[in-house]
């Protein structure tokens, strides 16, 4: 049961990073490689404001600040470049995050460093018959939450159904009179907001260092081809799947557990190539 | 449109006449008795090992002032020639040819990782210098892909492993949990502690391996809890090892287990990050900084006053590759390769770590060994050594895989 | 925007450079073998007049990857393919060859055509996976599949074959020797020289054939349009399948050949960063020429020895292809090649007009 919690707040963290991906992958079609240097530049910007104010501003700020990159991001790369290819916008992408990790590592040392949850987080909670880490439950129902929001605001909102339909054709969608930009403009935040937020999370969870970016983008990025190209809910579905089937198997398939993520993208491209709740072709 | 391309022009013949320049100047150096003694010293400064790299280059040069200030080695100066590398075989690889074929350089010191060190072991007989390993534990290095070139100034991890095998059976705890990296070390530790625990009347309720670049342990650590265990061993490398300790704390594990030994896990660079949650952890240590003779005062002394901070373990292992090396110049009474190396086969000398001696048959340095708990002391974690192993326990015999040739 | 799309068309592989199918006679045939042979020639002089050691290492280490380097570019420009997967069969065929050598007690001869073969057949399994897609989704398969196998080669049974994390030093049975070189020698950078170039060389006058011949057509066919090519008849399946496996064979002779240099094998080598520098040193030198990527490799590795402070490299090499992707996307060899384009098509638009 432990076990279970334990893959729903990998797969938490994973839902929150995946999302912002997907949003930005369903209307630019491209897999932002840079979206890795983004979480591990929240999750250092976390680890500042931590420091001097504490992690509840953290959780605000950082997100924010993060949104205000991805607006850098679209004003600057995303928009100017959006008649090239995708994969050579991907390839920027892939240039900034090269460039990105670098900077972090020069503003903030190589040294690892770590985050303390505020202090009534810090200790365990007994649930279900066993005590477990408080701030993992806290990490899980903001994910929900946050799941729930998006959800929510794509669903019922007159802006929500502009980034929907501008995902499914963006050229089609601008001559139905939707402002392509500014739907644009708010997606690219929004998922570099997802960026920060995951990062903020994660900061107290796992330690600060240099590589932690590169960990998690292959993952997220696999996750999101799994979940379904542009299909926001596939990716956050997908993302909790391959947080719990990680750790389950990392408990019952040690060796095999590192692969676990590449079988299921090689299986699923086959199987079914736009992914599991994408469109059709 | 014609700007952009004369600046491209301009680029690239800079490149060219840049690469022509540092061929040529590179070319000149050649041997003589009045230079300076020059050693490479290739140690990473960027990526996850950048501080130790820094350490250890640190050693070297408070190594170089010591002795220059009092005249140098056979009356020549030393000359260190840095060069940076990724901590990636390849890179280093490429530091100490350039070190050597355009600098002059005929010892090599600093060198990080194992893999480092068996990529500079392969070459070193073919480029014809002496290679200091100060930092690579890994067995294999004294075996298998051990070098006649190559001294091993570091204790190796079954070295380490012996001394905490030594300590154990003092610790409380009636439970063992081990978690160990999914890497043969890891396992092969694992294997040694469990008979070592069996043999104190203890019993070993948990083995688990978690891959290196494990984020989460969260799973791990829910086994440990669930296996009952009121004592463990962490045998555990890189950040994992500060992803371990948070995680941890996070799920309140020290409330159940008492005990909790590392190898190589709850290091000093680390205390900083780590915090006062490691109070009480036992962990190997390889060299006491309050050991006391005349020799470690002056290091320990130096080296604070160079770099600002007290030397671990290390620096104090490449201060000790220098002091090694510098006293069988002077034993030689040449620079020469082969004379040096004869001079350090068998070389029995006095150090920062008490006497030491070279075995001929694996290029090992014989040295004793410590497990240290941590404390507080004057608000700073320390160790407290607890238990010392000499070599003829740690170490009674070299690996016969190994053949110098 | 779904993954098995039709490839975009690519700036980066700008129109002009694409290789022309109308142009094709016998005379640029010999042409393009004479020069290979001059290249060959000049290139076997280079150790007498760089004479130090460093550089010629640094020259060497080029050579190999730029094999890689030149299967990316390959793919690249006859099929709009960008791989992620070639560091894999360079780094499977450095470690056929550890093995064979090794572990068989092989000699280096036979060993790196083992290599080579192992390589192309990875090649080939991967390719018979990932041909099918394109754009995003073959990018992100050949990454996946390269990070399996990384992985795969990390693990504690693989320990004995590819010695894991430790990586796998090299070790001959008896006098073993590659072309009259001992073990040794195919250390020495100077020695070791000729085989690297020659490799080099060969592989781009072969792979510059291919490309020439009726197979490249078919292949810019596929790249222009699939669909059509499909109605016409065409199996686009295999020809895909042939460029992925050839240029994944050039991979894996510079990887089984850099084995032998380097006498041991690292276990980043099949990393994700390894793939990722190769295909953006590529992307640098410029896609539209065969020259490009190679040149692109070869500044990459001066840069890696010289300007590494910190590793910053990857600071550098990440402003250096956003600049290129933005501002020059031929790279540095379609900028150079701009104005010679710009001046023929001037001369050409003039001698039309003499004549009326």
């Amino acid at each position: 049961m432990e076990q279970l919690l334990n893959g729903v707040a990998l797969g938490a963290l994973l839902m929150v990073l995946s999302s912002g991906l997907a949003m930005i992958y369903g209307l630019r079609g491209v897999a932002n490689f840079a979206h890795g240097a983004l979480y591990m530049l929240g999750a250092y910007l976390a680890y500042t404001v931590t420091e001097r104010i504490g992690f509840g501003l953290a959780l605000l700020v950082v997100p924010i600040a993060l949104a205000l990159v991805g607006v850098v991001l679209e004003l600057v790369f995303f928009r100017p470049l959006q008649h090239r290819s995708h994969i050579e916008l991907g390839l920027v992408t892939f240039g900034l995050a090269m460039m990105g990790e670098r900077l972090v590592t020069l503003i903030w040392g190589e040294g690892t460093l770590r985050v303390l949850p505020p202090e009534f987080l810090q200790g365990t909670t007994s649930i279900l018959g066993s005590d477990y880490p408080t701030y993992r439950l806290a990490i899980i129902v903001i994910a929900l939450v946050m799941a729930a929001v998006l959800v929510l605001l794509l669903r019922f909102t007159t802006i929500g159904l502009h980034i929907r339909s501008a995902s499914q054709d963006i050229e089609t969608a601008a001559i139905m009179g939707i402002d392509a930009n500014r739907v644009s403009l708010i997606v690219v935040s929004v998922g570099s907001a997802l960026a920060g937020l995951a990062g903020t999370l994660a900061a107290p969870y796992i330690s600060l260092n240099p590589g932690m970016g590169d960990v998690f983008l292959i993952t997220s990025l696999i996750v999101v081809v799994v979940g379904g190209v542009g299909s926001i809910a596939g990716a956050m579905v997908a993302g909790m799947g391959v947080g719990i089937i990680q750790t389950i198997g990392a408990v019952y398939l040690p060796s095999f557990a590192v692969l676990l993520p590449y079988v299921l993208l090689v299986v699923v491209l086959l199987w079914r190539p736009q992914g599991l709740a994408g469109r059709k072709v | 449109m014609k700007t952009k391309i004369a600046i491209a022009m301009a680029v690239l013949l800079s490149l060219f006449v840049s690469a022509c320049g540092s061929a040529t100047s590179g070319s000149k150096s050649g041997g003589g008795s009045g230079e300076t003694i020059k050693i490479a010293v290739v140690s990473p400064t960027s990526g996850s090992l950048a501080k130790t790299g820094t350490d250890a280059a640190n050693a070297w040069k408070t190594a170089a002032r010591l002795y220059n200030e009092k005249g140098g080695v056979l009356g020549r100066k030393i000359e260190l020639i840095q060069k940076d590398t990724d901590g990636d075989p390849s890179t280093t690889l490429q530091g100490v040819r350039e070190a050597v074929t355009k600098g002059g350089a005929k010892f090599v010191g600093g060198v990080m990782t194992s893999p480092e060190n068996a990529a500079v072991s392969a070459q070193a007989k073919g480029l014809g210098v002496v290679a200091m390993n100060a930092i690579g534990k890994d067995d294999v290095l004294r075996g298998k892909q051990c070098s006649p070139n190559q001294i091993n100034v570091v204790q190796s991890n079954s070295m380490s492993f012996k001394a905490i095998e030594q300590a154990l059976k003092d610790m409380p705890g009636q439970k063992w949990a081990i978690q160990a990296v999914d890497f043969s070390t890891g396992h092969s530790a694992s294997e040694k502690f469990t008979e070592a625990i069996k043999a104190s009347g203890k019993e070993v309720v948990l083995q688990q391996y978690a891959p290196q670049g494990t984020t989460d342990f969260g799973p791990y650590i829910t086994n440990i809890k669930n296996s009952g265990a009121d004592a463990m061993l962490a045998v555990v490398y890189g950040s994992d090892r500060e992803v371990l300790v948070q995680q941890m704390q996070q799920f309140n594990l020290g409330s159940q287990v008492k005990t909790v030994v590392g190898s190589d896990t709850f290091v000093e660079s680390l205390f900083p990050v780590m915090g006062d949650g490691i109070i009480g952890y036992y962990n190997n240590v390889g060299y006491d900084v309050n050991a006391d003779n005349a020799m470690n005062k002056e290091f320990v002394q130096a080296f604070i006053a160079d770099h600002g901070n007290q030397p671990e373990f290390i620096p104090a292992d490449n201060y000790l590759a220098a002091q090694l090396l510098f006293g069988a110049i002077e034993k030689a009474g040449s620079t020469d390769t082969d004379k040096v190396l004869a001079a350090l086969k068998g070389m029995k000398m006095d150090t920062i770590d008490g006497e030491v001696s070279i075995r001929p048959e694996d290029n090992q340095v014989l040295r004793n060994m410590y497990v240290g708990r941590v404390v507080k002391k004057n608000d700073k974690l320390a160790y407290e050594i607890i238990s010392t192993t000499g070599p003829e326990v740690s170490t009674p015999q070299a690996n016969p895989d190994c053949v110098m040739s | 925007m779904t993954l098995y799309s039709t490839p975009d068309t690519d700036a980066v592989v700008a129109a002009e450079n694409r290789p022309k199918a109308l142009h094709r006679n016998r005379k640029g045939r010999g042409i393009g073998l004479a020069i290979g042979a001059g290249l060959l020639l000049i290139g076997l002089v280079v150790p007498y007049v760089v004479n130090d050691n460093f550089t010629m290492s640094l020259l060497v280490t080029s050579s190999l990857m730029s094999l890689m380097a030149l299967g990316i570019g390959f793919l690249a420009r006859y099929l709009g393919l960008f791989s992620l997967g070639h560091g894999a069969f360079y780094g499977c065929a450095a470690y056929a060859v550890a093995i064979a050598t090794t572990n068989w007690g092989w000699g280096p001869l036979p060993a790196v055509i083992f290599g080579t073969v192992f390589g192309a057949l990875v090649a080939l399994i991967i390719g018979v996976l990932v041909v099918r897609a394109s754009g995003f989704g073959f990018l992100m398969l050949t990454l996946a599949l390269s990070q399996a196998l990384y992985q795969m080669s990390n693990q504690t049974v693989m320990r004995p074959l590819t010695g894991a994390h430790d990586g796998k030093l090299i070790t001959y049975t008896g006098n073993a020797t590659f072309f009259g070189l001992s073990m040794s020698d195919m250390m020495d950078p100077g020695l070791f020289w000729p085989v690297a170039w020659v490799a080099l060389v060969v592989t781009g006058v072969i792979l510059w054939l291919f490309g020439r011949s009726r197979f490249g057509t078919t292949l810019e066919g596929i790249r222009e349009n699939e669909e059509r090519m499909r109605f016409s008849g065409f199996n686009t399946f295999r020809p895909r399948l042939a460029a992925f496996v050839l240029t994944g064979a050039a991979a894996s002779l510079g990887g089984a050949l850099f084995a032998l240099n380097v006498g041991y094998i690292s276990p980043d080598i099949l990393s994700f960063g390894k793939a990722g520098d190769s295909l953006v040193a590529a992307l640098i030198g410029g896609l539209g020429t065969l020259v490009g990527p190679v040149l692109g490799t070869f500044l990459f590795v001066y840069a890696q020895a010289n300007f590494n402070f910190g590793g910053n490299i990857h600071l550098l090499t990440g402003v250096l292809l956003i600049v290129v992707l933005v501002f020059a996307p031929g790279g540095i060899t379609g900028a150079l090649t701009k104005p010679y384009r710009y001046w023929r098509a001037k001369l050409t638009q003039r001698g039309k007009g003499a004549e009326k």
